[in-house]
């Protein structure tokens, strides 16, 4: 659509993921470009969430090849399973993508500025003061400010799920993953968390979001993916996807929601 | 017979006796300090990925469950010695009771680590912290506060299991009543004595690990002034 998403951020090929017999991944082909908002979309257990676990070796594929930023991820140039890296090696590619979570998981003994501060200073060996600066800085652009000395459960789900948000951002990643990132709250509260990825989607940032927010989908994807049994099924613009979708389990799948 | 309890008896050898509860006390915090890091190292090595390593610890686990303290406490001290290693009362007590209460905690340990939710292990690892480092920061700080009030516990059995060590010699309270009886026959008033002091101890620490249970229940809050 424009010249900042030449270069693919994230790229996968081939992606095969088992759990025993059970084929989750059948063959993923992906690529999401630089600036670019991918929401992915399906019924649950097609797959979605592994995909992102994945990318994030949080989940082990079986076969196929990650590359982010170009760089194959995970594994050796040759070898042909996922196995090869060394723990250290892993997480240096994990800080470089930044994942927000169903259930938040920000850390409770700490407190927000706390858990944002956590990873700039111990990962990345930012300086305390640094790590400060940054960390209230991403905490105003989510609106928690005066939160900062709270701990999570002092806070609202949606709160918590803006610092998350934050959390992850403070690792200055090349890209971000949501994995359900509204699932878990109560409905009134789930807006305030899609602005502020409404707002990070305008900053330019390279987001890969599943979700079954199809408003969201619709208003702020630049492409929309969707996935069942381990497949994916259909995928371009949301314009094309919602109104006009060719697959009949799109269709399906599309009425099913849609008629809530 | 008139009185059984002699007052003057129990005053002229509180002496000895409270030098003998401060031996059991030093004892007691020795065997703590030592096993609060065993346990951490057994209990990490009994979640290692190295197959051999884990059926090392889950073996010595087994055989310290297996077997009776006392009888643990007199193999170091009587039979250890047949093989060359001889040890002063005090090493071999606080070794004993160290392997012994190692064995459990790590048990404890691995419990309160269990306990932390998937999602922090996956949250640490998203932000790029490797497996140690995410132990380190996150989970072992949730762990420990979780398992506080069952150490607590722990502790206070540790501090009356330390009474065993009468048998190989350590002149903590029970061995020194024991040798005093010897003398006067004095055993009620000494017994009563020590049973005392014991209780003087371990009730107020069953008290602050109540306490502290409920401190620890209560959550993550700022604290407001």
């Amino acid at each position: 659509m424009n010249d900042r998403q030449s270069r693919p951020m994230i790229e996968i090929e081939g992606l095969h993921k088992y759990f025993g017999a059970l084929h989750v991944l059948q063959g993923i082909d992906l690529s999401v470009a630089a600036g670019e908002v991918v929401c992915i979309i399906g019924p649950s257990g097609s797959g979605k969430s592994t995909l992102l676990r994945c990318i994030n070796h949080l989940e082990v594929a079986q076969q196929g090849r990650i590359r982010i930023d170009g760089e194959i991820a995970y594994r050796d140039e040759v070898g042909g399973v996922f196995r090869a890296h060394s723990n250290r090696a892993v997480s240096a590619v994990r800080a470089q993508v930044g994942m927000v979570f169903q259930h938040f998981n920000l850390f409770p003994h700490l407190t927000i500025i706390g858990n944002l501060m956590e990873a700039p200073v111990h990962v990345l060996r930012r300086s305390r003061a640094e790590a400060r600066r940054r960390g209230m800085e991403l905490l105003a652009q989510v609106g928690l400010a005066e939160k900062a000395d709270s701990y999570p459960e002092e806070l609202s789900g949606g709160q918590q799920q803006r610092a998350a948000i934050a959390r992850a951002l403070a690792m200055d990643p090349k890209a971000m993953m949501f994995d359900e990132a509204t699932s878990a709250l109560d409905p009134e509260l789930i807006a305030e968390v899609l602005a502020v990825m409404r707002d990070l989607a305008g900053r330019g940032m390279t987001m890969l979001v599943v979700t079954h927010e199809m408003n969201f989908a619709r208003q702020v994807a630049s492409r929309v993916i969707f996935m069942d049994h381990g497949r994916i099924v259909e995928q371009g613009n949301p314009a094309a996807i919602f109104a006009s979708p060719r697959e009949a389990r799109t269709q399906d799948f599309l009425r099913t929601v849609l008629e809530r | 017979m008139i009185e059984l309890f002699n007052v003057d008896v129990a005053v002229e050898n509180f002496g000895p006796l409270l030098a003998g509860l401060m031996m059991t006390i030093a004892l007691t915090f020795v065997v703590i300090i030592l096993s609060l890091v065993g346990a951490l190292l057994v209990a990490l090595a009994g979640m290692s990925r190295i197959t051999p390593l884990r059926w090392v610890i889950k073996g010595y686990i087994e055989v310290i469950r297996g077997t009776p303290l006392l009888l643990q406490l007199i193999y170091i001290y009587y039979v250890l010695p047949e093989i060359g290693i001889r040890l002063a009362s005090f090493t071999a007590g606080a070794i004993a009771l160290t392997l012994n209460y190692s064995a459990y905690i790590s048990e404890v340990y691995r419990g309160g680590i269990q306990a932390i939710p998937a999602g922090q292990h996956d949250a640490a690892a998203a932000l790029g912290m490797t497996r140690g480092l995410a132990m380190r920061r996150i989970i072992l700080p949730q762990a420990i506060r979780i398992i506080i009030p069952t150490l607590g516990n722990y502790f206070i059995g540790l501090f009356k299991d330390t009474a065993l060590c009468s048998v190989v010699s350590i002149q903590e309270v029970v061995f020194t009543a024991q040798i005093i009886a010897a003398q006067n026959f004095q055993y009620f008033t000494l017994y009563t004595v020590v049973a005392l002091m014991y209780f003087a101890v371990s009730f107020p620490a069953a008290r602050l690990v109540g306490h502290l249970e409920r401190v620890t229940r209560a959550g993550y809050r700022r604290r407001h002034p």
